[in-house]
Parts: structure tokens; C-alpha cells; sequence
């Protein structure tokens, strides 16, 4: 007979793996007893009432892990050994068994010859570098990474372009390639329209709303925030409307940004003029007449522009539920709310659906601030203090400079929102909750608690307080949509159907005298 | 990557909010990672949504630790009330219940005694039926001669120390429950466990019987040195009665609750561990036979 042991120092599992660790180590074959414990006096005195105590054993301490195996013979201890060490492998890996890391883009090119694309997330100052070494690998890129100059960006952009590849960002958060979501995304319908996007939750809202307008996204092209600068000079926006131009599956090519530079809008339209296929525009404060002077669909919201995208890509405008703003909805809360409630104060995830929202609010309003208002006058001086009609980009760097994004840490507009709900002049407050791949699990849940507590205090003063909340996702999407939603209805929350609506409905509740 | 706290032990939520914290990850688990402190030397729990309130445990929305990668000795801080382990997690506590565990009394009527006694013999009955072996509850077939002597002395031990209870020999009853520390399979052997049940007991506000402070002074003095951390701070906290929720409840459904509302708190905690929640059982039963048999006599505060 054959004793061997290993101590495995200052090792802890819990009691079910160790149980069933044993149970498995009795079984292996040729193994007459194997014992799987912690290295206790008490657990030390049994193992000497059965003859298996040995000084290294003796020796063991509390926190250590004694596995001992005794077997016919050395060798069939040693292979009892291996197989209980691969069974503690097992247990301790969480890992897919298919997963494979690779270190380097090279190796991983070189070990995937079928794969054309790269999404880097990587410290800004590599980030060029991984993304170029993606290009020459002849990998198209999606670089999240933020924190790469605006020289390496045009640069790589360039490469891209020689090398007819697409260049996603830097700072590209949503790209929907070949149906699958990269990064931030939604699941949608697969279709028959395209996407160029410039921006994030732009792009998010305009291929959700498409799907729930019953249409289909081919492609979602993410370009990354500055590309429609002056210095870049729209070079992927261009690109990307030639791919999706020869795309065959691509039926309608769908434009998204805040406002261009007035050169790049120039080019960027006169690219629209030559495309053989249907083109709409959405630049979030854009004018109609240039785009319609270039053959192309102008569309003033993001709405507007999935509407239209899926009447060109075939559906029968008549059929369509637009979701029409509902008015008596808006005269029941105006009626709730008092004289001096008269602002919107609107607190959000996604830059674009801020953006959104307080240019519609602008169409009616003139105090209308914002951390991204681009008129200097009305942009907040001092972002944690609200004046008249606030919209806030929760997630521009103002407020997530060292801290994270709060589509994934909610901490900071949840501290806001309790702020805002205490104002007197506030009449409604709106946010965003953003569904889907890499965002927050559970958004409203987190959010509830706080929603509960400012409605129970301003009930206490005798005050109404509107929460109008828009959840952007699709029923396809993780969490639960539906889920969602009800969370917010049981809550009191208001829900609106769209980002525009959102929009819409925040600034129609505060109207007075109409 | 921020995670919210559902709920947490009262005294560990007012450290944090002190910011008064910092240590390193002591162990990792699917459902728990265990911290140790660095100012008071104890461990602290961070458990999935999955595990019920415990002393100096915090409750967070996760549905496992394992995918956040958290190695040993990771260093953790708080930083404005939030909980701060490595570079990347936060723990965010401002929305998390308050929990603060309170063991039920022992009866002091005849009528409500007579309702422990139907549930301590029923719960007898549902441990024999349903209680795991592998520990205290010698299994049919134990899988080794390893097991069985285990097993074996786990029962005699625990056999004594009931004895010596019975029989008011409290300084040889000291010295079979510690002969019980670390003993028996699983990470908290199964003689801790059964400490962990007869501890909550007789730590019961009005417990007929009652034990001195030395008692429970040696238990946790003897932990230290005779089981692993994890499990000796279970004891530590036991010993002062403090035990998890599903404990508490389950002593509360045995002193007043129906059979009904029995089962249910039995099966919460025959889940724990492998043979822990049946090894726990067996020690709640032993401390609650013990006073039942003693009856009447009412112990006095200490002055």
C-alpha cells in the first residue's frame, strides 16, 4: 500500500465542492481511500485513528487543504493525485472551455484566419497602436477606447481607408455588425436598413425604434464622436455610406449625428446626393433645406427618422402605431402640478437622447441650459446646480472624469435626482434607463428606491412630482423590457414610448397658460 | 463596475458609512467573498443575492463572484461610504436595509412550551427523514473509513457534551465542546456547526437552562486556534448570538410557529452547505432538549 499527500496552503472551498470533491476522489479508480479536508487538530486526530497520519500531515495548519490518497501502489497514487488536482480545476474555473485569450493581435489573427474584426478596449495610450496593428492584420476595427488623439485618429482613419477597411472610432460605444451588438447595443430585428452613427445612444435609440416600427437593421456602423470634426473630416461617415451603399442587403441607408461641421455636412451631403439608394438625416438641431436639396430624407427627431427609414424600406406608413403624443395625458399632469412648478429638469444616460430632449425643449423654451448646451450662454456654469430647464449628460466627461459611466454606476444621478426633486420649481423630471448588451443589469431597480423616497417626500409637502422615465431597449433585450417598465409603473413613474416623445411630453407637462 | 448592496448587518453598514474599513480579500467563493479587516483582524462577508442576512455580512445584487475575477489579498477600502475592492468594483451602500439579527425568547408559559416541545420533537423526525449525512448524521455507507470514524466521533463527542449539559457539568461540557472545533468535513467542520446551533440556543433571551459566560469565552478563545478562520468567526459571533437571519427565523417558527410555517424554516436550513444546516439542527436540537428536560428554572441577568 501507497500514502501520498499534498497540503495545499491557505486553500479554501466551500462545503459543497469539498463534499463532492471527496465523494469523486473515492471513486477514482485503483484509490482504496481518499480524503479531502482542512488541516484541523480534530481532522488530524481522525486521520491517525484510520493509520493515515503522516508528519506532513502533523504539520498542516488550520486554513491548509490536506488531500491524501492511499492506493495499491505509488503510480496509482500519483494518477489519483492528477485526477483530483484536474477535478479542483474544474471546480475552480468559471470559464468557458471554448474561450481562448490570446496575448497579441498578431497571435490572434494569425490562430483566426477567418476573422475580420477587431474590438480593441484598451488604456488610451496603446490604443492607437493595437488598433493600427488590427489594420495591417486586415481586420476591420472597433476602438472603444477613448483618450487617442485627434492626430492618431485621422491617421488611422487614413490606413483604414487605403485599405478599405472600416475605422470605428475611437470612442465608438454601439456597432451592431453582422446582427451582433458590439459593445453597447440593443438587440434588433435583423433588416434591411443601415446605420451611420456618430453617436452612441443616438444610434441606440434610432435601430430600437426601427424594430419596434416593425423594420430591421443590416448594419450599425459606429464612426466614434469627433469624426464629423473639421479635422477629421467625416472619414468614416463617408466610408461608411459607401459600404452600406454596396451593401446588397441594405435597402435604406440611415444618417445619425449632432451637428456636423459645416464643411464635413457639405461633403457628407453631397455623398448622400450621389447614393443610389434612399438616405435619411437625422443631425440632431439640423436644418431640412441642405439635406432635402441633396435628395436626401430630412428628419427632425430620432422618431421621425426610424419612421421614415421604414416607410423607404417598404412598410405601409397607414399600418404603422406611431405612438401619437397623448394629450389628454398631458392635461391631467399639467392639472396635478402647481403655478410655480414650471421647469423640466432632465437627467440622462445617453448624450444623445439629452441632446434630444433639450432641443426639443429649445423650440419652445429660451431658458434651457445644459452641461452640452452649445449657445455659451446658456450652458450650466456650475454643473451640480440646476437653473430654469436643465438637461443633463450624466455620462459626458463632466461628470465621469474618474468615475464610471452611469449607464453602469448610477451612484451620481441618483444623488442628482434626489437634489432636483426637492426644488419647488421643478415640475417634471426625466431620465433615460438603457437596456441591453453592456449596460447596467438592472437599471430601474437601481434607481427605485430613490424614485419611492422623492415621491414620498413631496407628497408630505403636499406637492406633485412627475417622473416621466424612457427605457430604451426592445423586447428582445436584456433585462426584460416589459420588466422594466412595470418596475417604473408601480413606481408612478410616467413612461414614454420614445425618445422624442420623452422630449415631447417633459416639455408639454410644464407648459402653462395654453 | 458598480454593484448595489440590498441589504447588510447594521454594525458592518455604520463602518462603512464611517468609512471606517479597509483590509484585503481574505477568500473567494461562487456566492461569497470573505474580507479581513485590517483594524479589528475579523472577517467580513460579501454574499450574492442568493444568501440570507448574517453578521458582519453585506448582501449585494451579483449573481456570482467568480466572473469578477477577485484575487486574494485584493486590498479594499471605503471611500465615501462605498465599499471599494481593487481597482474595479465599487459597492455602493446608501440604498441597502438594515439588518440587525435578534434571537427569539425561550417560552415562559406552560402553553407556549408545549409548542417547542411538539416542534423539537417533529423537527427530530424531519431530520432523521431529511437531515444530510456525511457529518454528524452518520451516512448508511460512508464513503471512506475516513468518514466513518468521523462521523463516529463527532456523535460521541457530541454525545458527552450533551450528557455533561444535562447533568450541569459545565467545565467537562466546556471540554467536549471544544473537542468539537474543527472536526468533521466541509469548510466549517461539522463540530463547529453543531456549536453554531447550540450556541443560538442557549444565547436565547429567558433560556431555562443557562450556561456561564466561560462557556462561550473558551469557545471562541479555542477557535481560534483549532478551526479556520471563516468558521471560528462564525463561532466567535454565535457565542455572542449572533446568528443569520434564516437561524433566527428558524428558532422563532420553534418556539411559536405552526408546522406549516415549520417546514419551510427547516428546509432554508438543511440547504446550507453540504451537511452544515443538518450539522446546525442537531446542535439547536441537543440545546433545546437540554431545557426542555431542565424546565422552569428562569435564569437571572447578570449584574
Amino acid at each position: 500500500m501507497s500514502t501520498k499527500v499534498v497540503i495545499k496552503q491557505s486553500t479554501y472551498f466551500d462545503s459543497v465542492s469539498l463534499m463532492s470533491l471527496s465523494t469523486k476522489a473515492n471513486q477514482i479508480e485503483g484509490v482504496e481511500q481518499a480524503v479531502i479536508a482542512m488541516g484541523t487538530d480534530m481532522n488530524k486526530e481522525v486521520l491517525k485513528n484510520v493509520g493515515l497520519l503522516t508528519p506532513e500531515l502533523e504539520a498542516a495548519k488550520t486554513s491548509d487543504l490536506m488531500i491524501v490518497v492511499k492506493a495499491a501502489t505509488d503510480e496509482l497514487c500519483e494518477s489519483a493525485l492528477i485526477a483530483i488536482e484536474e477535478l479542483f480545476k474544474k471546480k475552480g474555473g468559471s470559464k468557458s472551455a471554448t474561450e481562448i485569450k490570446y496575448s497579441t493581435i498578431d497571435s490572434a489573427a494569425a490562430s483566426i484566419p477567418e476573422a475580420n474584426l477587431a474590438v480593441i478596449s484598451v488604456n488610451g495610450a496603446f490604443a492607437a497602436r493595437e488598433a493600427r496593428k488590427a489594420l495591417e492584420n486586415d481586420l476591420h476595427v472597433m476602438l472603444f477606447s477613448d483618450n487617442v488623439s485627434i492626430e492618431e485618429e485621422i491617421a488611422l482613419k487614413q490606413f483604414a481607408h487605403e485599405k478599405g477597411l472600416l475605422m470605428m472610432g475611437p470612442d465608438c460605444g454601439t456597432a451592431i455588425i453582422g446582427n451582433v451588438a458590439l459593445c453597447f447595443g440593443n438587440a434588433v430585428r435583423k433588416g434591411n436598413i443601415g446605420i451611420v452613427g456618430a453617436s452612441g445612444t443616438g444610434s441606440q435609440e434610432v435601430s430600437v425604434r426601427i424594430h419596434d416600427f416593425g423594420g430591421g437593421i443590416t448594419q450599425l456602423i459606429g464612426t466614434g464622436g469627433r469624426d464629423l470634426s473639421e479635422q477629421v473630416g467625416g472619414i468614416m461617415m463617408l466610408d461608411g455610406i459607401k459600404a452600406l451603399e454596396e451593401d446588397e442587403a441594405t435597402k435604406v441607408i440611415v444618417l445619425i449625428s449632432k451637428p456636423p461641421a459645416a464643411s464635413v455636412q457639405e461633403k457628407v451631403l453631397a455623398q448622400v446626393k450621389s447614393c443610389k439608394k434612399p438616405v435619411v438625416v437625422y443631425f440632431i438641431g439640423g436644418e431640412e433645406t441642405p439635406v432635402l436639396e441633396a435628395g436626401g430624407h430630412f428628419a427632425k427627431t430620432s422618431k421621425e427618422a426610424a419612421i421614415k427609414a421604414v416607410v423607404l424600406a417598404g412598410a405601409n406608413e397607414d399600418e404603422l402605431n406611431k405612438r401619437a403624443l397623448n394629450w389628454p395625458l398631458i392635461e391631467e399632469v399639467r392639472a396635478k402640478l402647481t403655478p410655480e412648478q414650471k421647469y423640466v429638469r432632465g437627467l440622462f444616460c445617453g448624450g444623445t437622447l439629452c441632446d434630444e430632449a433639450m432641443y426639443l425643449a429649445m423650440d419652445k423654451y429660451e431658458d434651457v441650459y445644459s452641461n452640452i448646451q452649445k449657445k455659451a450662454d446658456y450652458k450650466l456654469k456650475n454643473i451640480h446646480e440646476s437653473k430654469a430647464h436643465t438637461f443633463l449628460d450624466m455620462g459626458d466627461d463632466d461628470f465621469t472624469n474618474g468615475k464610471p459611466h452611469p449607464m453602469i454606476d448610477p451612484s451620481t444621478r441618483i444623488a442628482r435626482f434626489l437634489e432636483e426633486a426637492k426644488d419647488p420649481s421643478v415640475g417634471v423630471i426625466l431620465m433615460d434607463f438603457i437596456l441591453g448588451f453592456g449596460s447596467h443589469e438592472d437599471p430601474v431597480g437601481v434607481m427605485l428606491p430613490a424614485i419611492l423616497e422623492a415621491k414620498a417626500n413631496a407628497a408630505k409637502e403636499g406637492r406633485h412630482l412627475e417622473i416621466l422615465g424612457y427605457v430604451l431597449g426592445t423586447d428582445l433585450d436584456t433585462p426584460n423590457f416589459d420588466e422594466q417598465v412595470k418596475k417604473l409603473m408601480d413606481a408612478g413613474v410616467t413612461i414614454a414610448s420614445s425618445s422624442t416623445n420623452a422630449g415631447l411630453l417633459a416639455r408639454e407637462f410644464v407648459a402653462k397658460g395654453e | 463596475m458598480y454593484i448595489q448592496a440590498l441589504s447588510g448587518d447594521a454594525g458592518f453598514l455604520e463602518r462603512l458609512a464611517r468609512s471606517n474599513f479597509s483590509g484585503t480579500v481574505h477568500s473567494t467563493f461562487e456566492r461569497t467573498i470573505n474580507l479581513k479587516c485590517s483594524e479589528n483582524g475579523e472577517l467580513y462577508t460579501i454574499g450574492n443575492h442568493q444568501l440570507d442576512n448574517a453578521p458582519n455580512t453585506l448582501i449585494i445584487d451579483v449573481k456570482g463572484f467568480s466572473e469578477l475575477g477577485l484575487p486574494v489579498n485584493t486590498p479594499v477600502i471605503t471611500e465615501d461610504g462605498t465599499l471599494v475592492i481593487g481597482a474595479d468594483l465599487r459597492i455602493w451602500i446608501q440604498q441597502a436595509a438594515k439588518w440587525e439579527g435578534v434571537l427569539p425568547s425561550y417560552p415562559c408559559d406552560i402553553e407556549a412550551v408545549e409548542v417547542l416541545r411538539r416542534n423539537v420533537a417533529f423537527t427530530k423526525n424531519y431530520v432523521d427523514e431529511y437531515g444530510k449525512t456525511g457529518g454528524m448524521k452518520m451516512s448508511s455507507q460512508p464513503a471512506s473509513p475516513f468518514e466513518k470514524e468521523m462521523s463516529r466521533m463527532l456523535i460521541q463527542r457530541a454525545g458527552m457534551l450533551s450528557n455533561d449539559l444535562a447533568n450541569k457539568r459545565i467545565e467537562s461540557a466546556t471540554q467536549h465542546a471544544i473537542s468539537l472545533i474543527g472536526l468533521g468535513p466541509g469548510l466549517t467542520p461539522s463540530g463547529d456547526d453543531f456549536l453554531v446551533g447550540l450556541c443560538s440556543v442557549y444565547k436565547m433571551q429567558n433560556i431555562s437552562s443557562c450556561l456561564s459566560c466561560p462557556f462561550f469565552d473558551e469557545i471562541v478563545r479555542s477557535s481560534q486556534a483549532l478551526t479556520n478562520e471563516i468558521s471560528a468567526i462564525t463561532l466567535k459571533k454565535a457565542a455572542h448570538g449572533q446568528v443569520r437571519e434564516s437561524l433566527n427565523d428558524l428558532l422563532s417558527c420553534m418556539i411559536s410557529g405552526s408546522l406549516e410555517e415549520l417546514v419551510p424554516a427547516l428546509d432554508k436550513i438543511i440547504r446550507i452547505g453540504s451537511s452544515s444546516g443538518t450539522d446546525i439542527l442537531l446542535g439547536i436540537l441537543c440545546g433545546l432538549e437540554r431545557n426542555l428536560e431542565a424546565g422552569g428554572n428562569v435564569c437571572l441577568p447578570k449584574s
